[in-house]
């Protein structure tokens, strides 16, 4: 039997808090369908009630997890800031530069080592994260703003268009982010992605050199975080 | 069917509210029984707004008339004014809210999913909800004046109509309450009634409610200039298409993506830290050196 090198990349307690955080997200975007395009609830009505009430359940549970996930590790959510606003580096820039040309001619595009996170992961990231703050932070004033507070209807107006504005980025961010990190796109996929978020959160050494060298070969020399697993022989 | 509006003569309100109570009557809009339920806010407006039970309210409204005497004693009548160009049918996402035949914005509450974009969407902050307090929401239920299309199908005027002693109400073809509304207010004029007008025969594209107003109307919590908000027609007719828009052109880029990775292949790599190089495992050949000492990471 042959060994291969894992890196753990991702805690249980990330993987937990984003699978929910997922899961949450998923269930919103279907219940908020039902509000966003009318025909959808004219003709289920009594789903679509059922699907607003969710909604508003789930969405507690959108807003809740990070926050519990962050009291339970003030250290990862340092560390977190840490990797996310950082200085970019050149190989950061042209990344960036190279993305479309890669995504368009992957098999002739050779893309620059990265950090941890790549600088354009940093961007659809932030993205997504500024999306959820956006549609937390509306979707309770819509929320409470009817139920408890009773605001004006000026506020509610604001609100709701920053709520669409907001799913609008969010989709469009959400399916480049199952895209790519579901290993949709085939060279993606050898190193199951999928299994960094939703398996054990591992990656093997060869994917985590392609996709993140500068970190990849960091973690391999310091050898905190590797894992040595038997592997069947190639034929 | 000609479009039909209610007229309300406020030159001609006594001020009675017995439309309040007809309404209520019809529609079965119970009013709390408690004593002193209602909170005394010094005016005869009772109850001081809308509500979830409440669908229409006399405003009562004390102005200075400029003598050394008395005062302009307004009254007006606060209810959905039945717009052409309704913001809360416009907005209504489940189909709930539309126009009856005769123009008069009505709703199936079967339909209503309790959002309450019709309250904020409206200019003149009429549909209220019963069950609005319910935290959850799954009892809100929209509860605003549809302009008694049960009696109006069976050859009746709307309760509120009916019942006006005084005659301030009035109830037919829009062309016609219009036509009553300005000869009225070209009296008012000659008596001295200088800033009496008809509202609501232009405002939203022409309401099926038409005012006479006797005073200014500063005096009948009426916006002088109602309008749909930006953000309404921001949010149905941009965000909409846009988010739409937005989903194909990612699914086509991606697509486009997908087809163009399929076939890929990359050879295995792995990283030897003594030596610093990255290694093809297949061939053994060193893909890259990492030259520490020159700073290379």
């Amino acid at each position: 039997m042959a060994t291969e090198r894992f890196i753990q990349r991702h805690s249980l307690q990330t993987r937990i808090t984003h699978d929910v955080f997922v899961i949450a997200c998923i269930w919103l975007m279907i219940s908020g369908l039902f509000v966003f395009i009318p025909p959808l609830a004219a003709a289920v009505p009594e789903v679509a009630r059922f699907m607003r009430i969710t909604h508003r359940i789930v969405g507690c549970v959108f807003i809740i997890t990070p926050i519990i996930s962050a009291v339970a590790s003030p250290g990862g959510v340092k560390r977190f800031f840490a990797k996310y606003f950082t200085k970019w580096t050149p190989e950061d820039v042209e990344f960036v530069k190279k993305f479309v040309p890669y995504m368009l001619m992957p098999k002739k595009t050779h893309m620059p080592d990265q950090d941890e996170v790549k600088s354009g992961q940093r961007f659809a990231d932030g993205m997504l994260m500024l999306c959820a703050v956006a549609m937390a932070i509306s979707g309770v004033i819509l929320w409470l703003g009817i139920s408890v507070f009773h605001v004006s209807a000026g506020v509610l107006a604001v609100q709701r268009f920053i709520h669409d504005l907001f799913f609008l980025i969010l989709v469009i961010f959400t399916i480049a982010h199952i895209f790519l990190g579901a290993g949709i796109f085939e060279p993606y996929r050898p190193g199951h992605m999928i299994g960094l978020m939703f398996g054990n959160g591992q990656i093997d050494e060869s994917d985590a050199l392609y996709h993140w060298g500068f970190w990849a070969r960091k973690e391999i020399e310091e050898g905190k975080n590797i894992v040595v697993k038997e592997v069947p022989d190639k034929k | 069917m000609t479009e039909q509006a209610i007229l309300f003569d406020s030159s001609r309100c006594s001020g009675c509210k017995a439309c309040q109570v007809a309404c209520k009557t019809w529609n079965s809009l119970p009013s709390p029984l408690e004593k002193n339920s209602q909170e005394w806010n010094g005016s005869l407006q009772c109850p001081p707004d809308l509500g979830s039970n409440t669908r229409l309210i006399i405003t009562f409204n004390e102005g200075d008339n400029g003598k050394k005497y008395g005062v302009n004693w307004a009254f007006g009548r606060r209810s959905c004014m039945h717009c052409t160009n309704a913001a809360c049918v416009n907005v209504c996402p489940s189909g709930c809210l539309y126009h009856d035949e005769y123009g008069m914005v009505t709703y199936d509450a079967e339909k209503c999913i309790g959002c309450q974009y019709c309250r904020s969407a409206c200019p003149f902050d009429v549909p209220r909800h019963k069950g609005s307090d319910d935290i959850l929401g799954g009892s809100v239920v929209i509860n605003k004046c549809t302009g008694c299309p049960d009696r109006v199908a069976h050859g009746r005027k709307p309760a509120c109509v009916t019942t006006c002693q005084p005659g301030a109400l009035d109830f037919g073809d829009r062309d016609d309450m219009i036509a009553i509304a300005e000869e009225r207010v070209a009296l008012l004029h000659k008596k001295g009634f200088d800033k009496a007008r008809v509202y609501g025969k232009d405002e939203m594209d022409g309401c099926h409610v038409i005012y006479v107003l006797k005073y200014g109307i500063e005096q009948y919590e009426l916006p002088e200039n109602p309008k749909i908000m930006g953000s309404v027609n921001a949010s149905s007719k941009v965000m909409k298409p846009l988010t739409a828009l937005g989903f194909v052109a990612v699914i086509a880029g991606l697509a486009v993506c997908y087809i163009s990775g399929i076939g890929y292949h990359r050879d295995t790599m792995r990283y030897d830290e003594k030596k610093h190089d990255v290694i093809d495992v297949d061939t053994g050949e060193v893909i890259k050196h990492i030259d520490k000492e020159a700073g290379e990471r």
